[in-house]
């Protein structure tokens, strides 16, 4: 697998929310309190052991190597084939209504079969998901459809970039594979990953920048605990309604 | 006044539209589609496959050169073009959020009447004829009991320039009266003008920071004040090793990136340059081959710097002498290639702000940064043709006696001071203004001080705006007139003389929503009844068309280029290729014209009063997310950044106890108030001032999600300086206090002030 990943160098970034609201607009997110697939958080001004930092948070999914959200999916199984564009190479896998690529590594939803149960959403260390709870597959007894970042997968497919490096006025947000060598050059000269003891599920988003920067970052937005009990909760309760709504489901087609 | 110039400040932007085919305008007239609610989840193709349509941003003045993409009749997204040199596919929050502008269902939909008191914000609407009847009979009135001069206009933008031909026909001296001028740019454009020869600052910049070694801003906060291209070359210039030194009593995002930040006492900007460019004088530091070649006044200017040392000014800064050292040392060692940004918004403190332009233009002199990669660049001429709709022999100005740019040496050549518009109106004096025309410009936040000009208003027979979003000026109106959104009209061409020019138009992307009219066809329309000629093209596209045939070519032929057409640039000029356009053709180092207007050739340090005690200054800048008063209604924007913070020490906010994120209200040293805004508590501002960006705090009810969130600085300034150079306000010589629940809070004094700095008084005489 080659793993999608994208730089993001606050050196470049100037905190101007651009790649929110591309984001917002390239894929039609209502302005609800929560609703956003990508988002920015200012940072300071702020004081650091290495000086006064002001910068941002331009947070996104992180398309984690052991993304915490895919398991907790409590809809049905299925099998899925997937194909590599380039290869034509194919791998069938089971997914429930959100798993991660076998060939890009990003982590995708199947919207028609998302139950909108939160699960995921409450997984997510980095609460880089939310459920829209204004529309649902009725027909399944959804309560909502979970929403995320997908690396603009149908842009990046079509050859273009996603909606926010796109945008970005600064070309502060790089996008491409691991062994892009740009990319594999901001890693290898130290950009950073906000992973914690506890949370250490391989985000795929990497943050460069000045070391000042990179500790209030670091400091403020790495998550320090895995959201466990409480996905737990929901996805038992989840889990609980599936039966049901299968035995609806099939007193329909008798 | 031994000085009268002319000078054509914005570029022809002009737009056209042909008085009989303006209802022939696709869905032109009375066309009324509801703002769709949002859709909950978008097309799994996003905005792909969408219909495009190249054109050009209005969200912020900049202009970038845009895309438009429609689906299924509806404007989805905006992109940059990616013809465009200077910003590529790339458009920042704001220019994204042009979609939100054209859909905000608090658009002003139809003409509309006032029928309550002025500023109540009771309104019926009425008919465009009925709207533009009592406009043109208003102006007949006035102009026949007080004469033209009774007329007033105050304006802005692109959409400004035909109403500003119908006011110019009427004879009155008051066709521009220009906030972006008198309180922006015009004591920059002024010091560059008479420095330099051009204005390297004004409605463009020409400064090269992507090719700089080193860069110095003084107060400029790029990045969150964000004009794109400007903070892509920035970026670049950084990313490609550029020192940077950063002059600014507060961490702003661009001094977070900076080699050396210097904190300085607010007000003492000038003693930092004199003393700068002393040392650079004294240590040999300049470009003595382009002094000698290309400047004039230099043994002057040595000899009346002389005394400024690095001592001196440190104390009076309140910085330490090595950090200034450091910084100067840095700058020098980059030259030529360094850029000392000729800053943009200019109106700090009313007295030096006009200096403190000349002392960065003789830093880039004493540097040779003039033509150089790097430095100050020369504008490539571009050549597109400029029309104008009404002739030029039905546009002068009528005899007067006591001229209003009469009253400060420099104002004539860029118009009548805003402040002392208001004031005719308040006083009569030197002659009575009673009726006043309004375009794309909320006089009531942008002019110091809103009471006063409440009070103005109030005075007047008439006021009328053409706007698109109804802000506290419109509420103001007697006649609000529904002004097309950009994306909703042709607007002239862009020429483009920066780095790489080009030239592009804006077009229509979708037609007019609701009753909304092009600027075009309000001006037509209203001449009409004015009975004032003009107007001659067939339609907007012909007049747009004319102006390009200059160039060789049309709407058609840019549209099959991508929209945009790059020209050959010529912005850096060496030895004989550098002409300096000033009357001498050298560089003024002293500028002994100001000499003759008994004002200062070259600048002298004079202390801006400190804050009475128990007082801090207030300073103000821009969040990257909006422009000016304008945007903070916009859906997609004012979710982003819906408030501002107040920026407070962390010192001065633990002797205060107040905590961060708590909501307070500021005072000013004239009892006015502001409403509730959250505090920042940070070490990222010096204690003797604190901070909010500008465009919060709306007071007008028809803007409902802005209402009242947040602060506004402009209804705490009370307080204004007037330059002596042009009659522009000081916008930085407001002091306040918190008032925490209902105690009102003095502010510690952390840092002592030296007795070279007079404090002002309490209550401050308005200058």
């Amino acid at each position: 697998m080659k793993q999608y990943a994208m730089i993001i160098d606050l050196n470049r970034c100037v905190g101007c929310h651009a790649c929110a609201v591309a984001c917002r607009a390239e894929w039609d997110i209502p302005t609800k309190e929560g609703y956003r697939r990508n988002w920015v958080r200012s940072l300071g001004p702020a004081t650091t052991s290495k000086g006064v930092s002001f910068t941002s948070y331009p947070g996104l999914c992180n398309h984690c190597d052991h993304p915490a959200c895919v398991p907790v999916c409590p809809a049905d199984q299925i099998d899925k084939t997937f194909t590599e564009a380039k290869t034509s190479k194919t791998v069938t896998m089971k997914v429930a209504a959100t798993w991660k690529d076998p060939f890009d590594g990003t982590v995708q939803i199947d919207k028609s079969r998302c139950l909108g149960c939160g699960a995921c959403a409450q997984a997510c260390p980095y609460g880089a998901r939310y459920v829209n709870t204004d529309i649902a597959n009725k027909d399944l007894g959804g309560e909502g459809i979970a929403d995320k970042c997908t690396f603009c997968q149908p842009r990046v497919e079509a050859g273009l970039p996603p909606a926010c490096v796109q945008t970005c006025i600064s070309d502060a947000r790089i996008f491409g594979r691991l062994d892009d060598p740009q990319i594999a050059g901001y890693i290898k000269n130290g950009a950073l990953r906000l992973q914690s003891a506890n949370v250490k599920i391989g985000p795929n988003v990497y943050y460069a920048g000045a070391p000042k920067d990179l500790e209030l970052l670091a400091t403020t937005s790495t998550p320090q605990k895995m959201p466990q009990e409480a996905n737990l909760r929901r996805t038992f309760l989840a889990g609980m309604m599936k039966p049901v709504m299968q035995r609806i489901k099939g007193a329909g087609l008798v | 006044m031994n000085r009268r110039r002319f000078i054509k400040m914005s570029t022809a932007t002009a737009l056209t539209i042909a008085a009989s085919t303006m209802d022939g305008l696709p869905g032109g007239a009375g066309l009324f589609r509801k703002a769709r609610a949002e859709t909950a989840v978008g097309k799994a193709t996003g905005s792909m496959g969408a219909k495009e349509t190249t054109s050009v941003c209005e969200m912020c003045f900049w202009r970038c050169p845009i895309v438009a993409k429609v689906t299924d009749g509806r404007l989805t997204k905006i992109e940059g073009n990616p013809k465009s040199p200077v910003n590529g596919t790339r458009v920042c929050a704001r220019g994204n959020s042009g979609v939100q502008l054209l859909y905000d269902p608090d658009r002003i939909k139809y003409p509309m009447k006032r029928v309550g008191a002025r500023g109540e914000g009771k309104w019926a609407k009425i008919s465009w004829d009925e709207a533009l009847g009592e406009i043109a009979h208003n102006m007949e009135t006035v102009k026949k009991k007080y004469g033209p001069h009774a007329l007033a206009y105050f304006d802005h933008g692109a959409s400004a320039e035909n109403l500003r031909e119908i006011f110019m026909a009427t004879g009155t001296e008051n066709y521009t009266s220009e906030p972006a001028f008198f309180q922006c740019v015009g004591p920059a454009a002024l010091a560059y003008l008479e420095t330099l020869g051009y204005i390297a600052t004004g409605t463009r910049q020409y400064n090269d920071m992507a090719h700089a070694k080193a860069i110095l801003l003084v107060g400029s906060h790029i990045g969150e004040n964000v004009h794109v291209s400007h903070v892509r070359e920035f970026i670049e210039g950084l990313s490609q090793g550029a020192k940077l030194v950063v002059v600014d009593p507060r961490l702003s995002m661009a001094a977070g990136k900076a080699t050396i930040h210097l904190p300085i006492r607010p007000g003492t900007d000038n003693a930092l340059l004199l003393a700068w460019i002393n040392y650079v004088i004294q240590n040999n530091l300049y470009n003595k081959a382009f002094v000698a070649n290309t400047c004039e006044g230099f043994d002057r200017l040595k000899e009346e710097v002389k005394g400024y040392s690095l001592e001196w000014a440190a104390k009076i800064c309140d910085l330490k002498p090595d950090g200034m050292k450091a910084a100067i040392e840095l700058l020098a060692k980059a030259s030529p290639n360094v850029n000392i940004h000729p800053g943009r918004h200019a109106t700090w403190y009313g007295k030096g702000d006009v200096g403190r332009h000349q002392l960065y233009a003789i830093l880039s002199a004493l540097f040779g940064a003039v033509g150089v990669p790097g430095g100050l660049y020369f504008p490539t001429s571009v050549k597109v043709g400029h029309v104008e709709c009404v002739e030029q022999k039905s546009k002068q100005v009528a005899p007067i006696e006591k001229s209003l740019k009469d009253i400060y040496p420099y104002s004539a050549m860029f118009g009548t001071p805003t402040a002392d518009v208001i004031k005719a109106m308040v006083t009569g004096k030197p002659y009575p203004i009673k009726l006043l025309g309004v375009n794309g410009v909320n006089i009531m936040q942008t002019i110091p001080d809103p009471y006063e000009t409440m009070k103005a208003i109030k005075n007047l027979d008439f006021i009328f705006c053409e706007e698109i979003m109804a802000g506290e000026t419109a509420i103001w109106s007697d006649i609000i007139l529904p002004e097309a959104v950009y994306l909703e009209r042709y607007d002239g061409v862009y020429a483009y003389e920066g780095l790489t020019p080009y030239i592009t138009v804006r077009q229509p992307v979708l037609p007019p929503m609701y009753e909304a009219k092009s600027p075009y066809w309000i001006a037509a329309n209203l001449a009409k009844r004015l009975k004032v000629e003009g107007f001659p093209y067939k339609d907007d596209k012909a007049y747009v068309d004319d102006q390009l045939a200059a160039a060789d070519l049309s709407i058609d032929k840019l549209n099959r280029e991508g929209g945009l057409v790059t020209l050959k640039g010529n912005p850096y000029r060496e030895g004989k290729d550098l002409k300096i356009g000033t009357d001498s053709g050298k560089i003024k180092l002293a500028v002994e014209a100001f000499a003759d207007e008994d004002l200062d050739a070259i600048p002298k340090f004079e202390p801006t009063p400190a804050p009475p005690k128990g007082y801090t200054r207030l300073i103000y800048g821009r969040s990257p997310v909006h422009t000016f008063t304008r945007t903070m209604n916009n859906l997609w924007l004012n979710h982003e950044v819906p408030e501002n913070f107040l920026w407070l020490n962390d010192t001065v906010a633990g002797k205060l106890g107040i905590k961060n994120d708590e909501t307070v209200r500021l005072e000013n040293q004239d009892g006015k108030r502001s409403t509730p805004i959250k505090v920042l508590v940070t070490p990222g501002i010096r204690p003797d001032a604190v901070y909010m960006a500008h465009g919060f705090g709306s007071q007008s009810p028809l803007l409902t999600r802005a209402y009242g969130k947040g602060a506004a600085d402009g209804f705490l300034m009370t307080n204004t300086i007037a330059d002596p150079f042009m009659g522009a306000t000081s916008k930085r010589t407001n002091f306040v206090k918190i008032v925490k629940g209902d105690t009102v809070l003095d502010i510690p004094e952390i840092v002592p002030l030296p007795e070279e700095i007079p404090r002002a008084g309490r209550q401050v005489q308005a200058g």
